[in-house]
């Protein structure tokens, strides 16, 4: 803790001394906080080594990568794998798929993080509330191996409970894991019993930190629950709103490669294969480490061109962006 | 996140490209070593995939007896079964290539490194070596890449595939042992509508087929039945043209009736997801009772039974081979007859005189005297003789007879098998034995062989897995009744748009060169 508040009263003290100090160069500063930078060098040379250094490996997107050959001299061949992967039928089929998978994610679990929060902030019994945030919280804990798992037992044709639930009560006779319509719904309540409590987090944490003087002002002119939530906590949260969605887009891409590819069989494979299983197939499973390669570019590529974008449109409407 | 993974992979490759360069720096360099000089190795390095749950501990009995023979440390990395095909991808863009890697397959992944130079051209070696020239010479060529041999292939029985069928049911509804596709259908059709078990109630089915996890012509059950209907294995000749089975009208008519049995009712319902791990399962506790698959189902079963029911265990499971089909042919599924090869990475043996070195340790791997601790382990230890059959010691460690099947992974038996064969628990057993021994050397008079098994396409090794997934999955929607013939007709049809044609057309380039 002593290193830390040393750190943040030297920082405090920096951006005092920057504006004073400013023509005297870099090299003063650099020798007057020199033990700061050192701090930084960790950081620094795990970025360069674990995030920078490796994207040096992307250029076999353009090459005919062959390991024994190695990447420097396997051979160049433009963009050819880029127009294979645009060209072939799977791309369509790909692209559809996860971006479905991504919209239903936006528009049915987000909200719903949003919405658990505000309910669990209106909540008046702090045990109660505790032990909900609590309980809601173990998923986020479990590996997708087991959340599929205990799909396949609940679901499983004939003998699983919920298969016997839900058709007994409808009278139909589904088989959840194996018809492609299911799919995406499976996987979307998947998502949500799973993510939905942890992301709560982030919201309750920006909840608390709502001007409490409003409220009681709001009390005062007679406004009920609903006005408050509506008038004076999505306003207040909104920034923080805003944040998490920029952030959503850069994901919308990332469709989570274990939880589909231990939910895919051959009977669903037409709505359930996405980019991230994509990569995995070709790349790990058949070699093809340069297609594989340009495919997770593409992805990588119009995810970055998202989060920029909506980070744009977040501040043409006067909401705070990201950067 | 997930995009950066391939990336990091790359990034080790880097890694990888430059400690190669190093390597060939600090090796002998004795580039120039005559072809007939052998290197002595002090030890080998292997990569192989162990089926069991633990791998084998280091130094264990096994190894130390292999050592004693072929007169080199070995040097072992055990992977995981299920995922050794992602590692062997993995290694191969790595820097920490062993000198002799179990390759597990063709598959377009290591043809490209093949093809790269990556892996040692066997071909004109092997005959150099009592042990590694093989007396089955066609195994090898199918084994090869083109007829280039990079790897000594492991031998496997070319015939496997057998009936399955639960005894006293089929006594119950009073059919005998099925012998055409016809009489499978009858059974399955008796076990799943005229109460076998004889309980009163409506709970039982004919064919137990699971989730397969090959796509396209990996001799699952689906592809028995297309070959015993005339269709051949994966490929086949028609119009002295080689075409893949499922262009045929052979297989459209067994696809049909794979339908037909699914939609009467007579497979499992969830036959689409079913864990192939489970299959023993549902035979064991009487709800379903037929399986198609290898005839070392067989003697598990029996085990399994004994186990629970040790009186009456001789009246549950019989056997039969392949069916004859609707013309009253009989065609026979064979395996490709390998499974997989060792091969050898550049990488590490950079010279003739290593290669020669590694070779002359593989070929003590193959001797006589290795053969049966590969194969059945340590005498005494793991197996007594009774003749020249082994008899199991039941109370050996579950680790140490784990242990023995890993190492049986190394066994590559080219002239032969090399170990004892298993002397049966019981009478019965041994008779069933004999009986599938039987079954197994008749069918092979009437195996359907992969006319195109040598050959590999240019376009199979870039395209190759998209396409075989077209047609698998179609053939499962087909069957599951999600699309109908039409849709399956264009599935075939995309197949051949989409590269499918250009693979036709190279095999027989291929084969037309090689004739």
């Amino acid at each position: 803790m002593a290193m830390l508040d040393t750190a943040v009263t030297a920082t405090e003290t920096l951006t005092v001394q920057k504006q004073s100090r400013r023509r005297r160069g870099v090299r003063v500063q650099f020798t007057q906080f020199k033990w700061l930078y050192l701090l930084l060098v960790p950081g620094i040379v795990y970025f360069l080594l674990f995030r920078y250094w490796p994207m040096y490996g992307a250029i076999i997107a353009f090459k005919d990568y062959v390991p024994f050959l190695g990447i420097a001299d396997s051979p160049w061949v433009g963009f050819a794998h880029f127009e294979d992967f645009f060209a072939s039928p799977d791309f369509p089929r790909l692209l559809g798929n996860t971006i479905i998978l991504a919209l239903l994610s936006l528009l049915i679990a987000f909200p719903l993080t949003i919405i658990v929060a505000l309910l669990l902030n209106e909540m008046r019994v702090t045990i109660l509330k505790r032990t909900t945030q609590t309980l809601i919280y173990v998923p986020h804990f479990l590996s997708w191996t087991v959340v599929a798992s205990l799909t396949y037992l609940l679901f499983a044709l004939d003998i699983g409970p919920l298969f016997q639930l839900v058709n007994g009560v409808l009278g139909t006779d589904i088989n959840f894991l194996a018809d492609p319509a299911w799919f995406r719904p499976i996987i979307v309540l998947q998502d949500i019993w799973k993510n939905t409590g942890w992301g709560t987090i982030i919201f309750l944490a920006a909840l608390a930190g709502v001007d409490q003087a409003q409220y009681e002002a709001a009390i005062i002119d007679g406004a009920g629950r609903f006005q408050r939530v509506w008038h004076i906590t999505i306003p207040s949260i909104m920034p923080t709103i805003i944040v998490m969605l920029v952030l959503q887009m850069g994901q919308i891409l990332n469709t989570g490669f274990e939880q589909i590819y231990l939910m895919t069989n051959s009977l669903n494979r037409s709505v359930a294969d996405v980019f991230d299983t994509y990569v995995y197939f070709m790349g790990i499973t058949q070699g093809s480490y340069s297609y594989s390669t340009a495919v997770g570019l593409f992805k990588a590529v119009v995810g970055v061109v998202l989060i920029f974008g909506a980070n744009w449109v977040a501040k043409r409407f006067n909401q705070v962006g990201i950067f | 996140m997930n995009h950066s993974k391939p990336l990091v992979g790359v990034g080790l490759a880097v890694v990888a490209a430059l400690a190669l360069t190093g390597c060939s720096g600090s090796s002998t360099g004795d580039d120039e070593a005559t072809g007939a000089d052998a290197a002595k190795l002090e030890s080998l390095s292997i990569m192989a995939p162990f089926l069991s749950t633990n791998a084998p501990e280091e130094d264990n009995e096994i190894e130390t007896a292999l050592e004693d023979v072929i007169g080199v440390d070995l040097d072992m990395t055990w992977v995981p079964n299920a995922s050794y095909g992602d590692k062997v991808n993995i290694t191969l863009a790595g820097d920490d290539l062993p000198q002799v890697m179990v390759i597990q397959g063709k598959d377009p992944g290591f043809v490209r490194n093949a093809e790269a130079g990556a892996f040692w051209d066997l071909t004109e070696y092997l005959d150099d070596y009592e042990n590694l020239e093989t007396t089955f010479p066609e195994v090898q060529r199918a084994s090869s890449v083109n007829g280039k041999v990079y790897g000594v292939f492991r031998a496997r029985d070319v015939m496997r595939e057998a009936v399955i069928i639960r005894k006293d049911w089929l006594e119950n509804v009073g059919l005998e042992l099925p012998e055409t596709t016809e009489d499978l259908y009858e059974i399955a059709k008796a076990f799943t509508e005229d109460d076998p078990d004889g309980n009163g109630a409506d709970d039982t089915y004919g064919l137990i087929i699971p989730k397969w996890p090959g796509t396209i012509g990996t001799n699952s059950p689906w592809d028995a039945i297309e070959t015993w209907y005339g269709a051949g294995t994966r490929w086949t000749e028609r119009d002295d043209e080689l075409v893949p089975n499922f262009t045929t009208d052979e297989w459209l008519e067994a696809v049909q009736f794979e339908r037909q049995l699914v939609e009467e009712g007579v497979v499992n319902p969830d036959y689409a997801t079913f864990d192939s791990a489970k299959w023993n399962e549902p035979f064991l506790t009487g709800k379903g009772g037929i399986i198609i698959d290898v005839h070392s189902r067989v003697g598990q079963l029996i085990s399994l039974v004994k186990q629970s029911d040790p009186e009456n265990f001789e009246n549950f499971v019989d056997v039969t081979g392949n069916l004859t089909g609707p013309d009253g042919e009989l065609y026979a599924l064979p395996t490709s007859g390998y499974s997989g090869f060792l091969a050898v990475p550049k990488a590490q043996v950079r010279t003739e005189a290593e290669l020669r070195g590694v070779l002359e340790v593989l070929n003590e791997l193959n001797s006589a005297e290795a053969g049966p601790i590969l194969n059945n382990g340590i005498e005494d230890l793991t197996y007594t003789l009774d003749g020249d059959l082994a008899v199991a010691v039941d109370d050996a460690p579950q680790a140490l007879k784990d242990t023995v099947g890993a190492y049986a992974q190394l066994g590559m038996n080219v002239n032969g098998f090399q170990g004892y064969l298993p002397k049966q628990p019981s009478d019965y057993e041994q008779e069933m034995y004999d009986k599938r021994k039987q079954i197994e050397a008749s069918d092979l008079e009437s195996a359907q062989f992969d006319p195109a098994a040598p050959y590999v396409s240019p376009t199979y090794v870039s395209k190759g897995a998209q396409l075989d997934t077209i047609v698998a999955d179609a053939r499962i929607q087909y069957i599951a009744g999600q699309i109908d013939l039409d849709g399956l007709e264009d599935a075939i049809a995309l197949w051949r748009s989409s590269g499918g044609d250009d693979i036709i057309a190279e095999i027989n380039e291929l084969a037309d060169a090689d004739s």
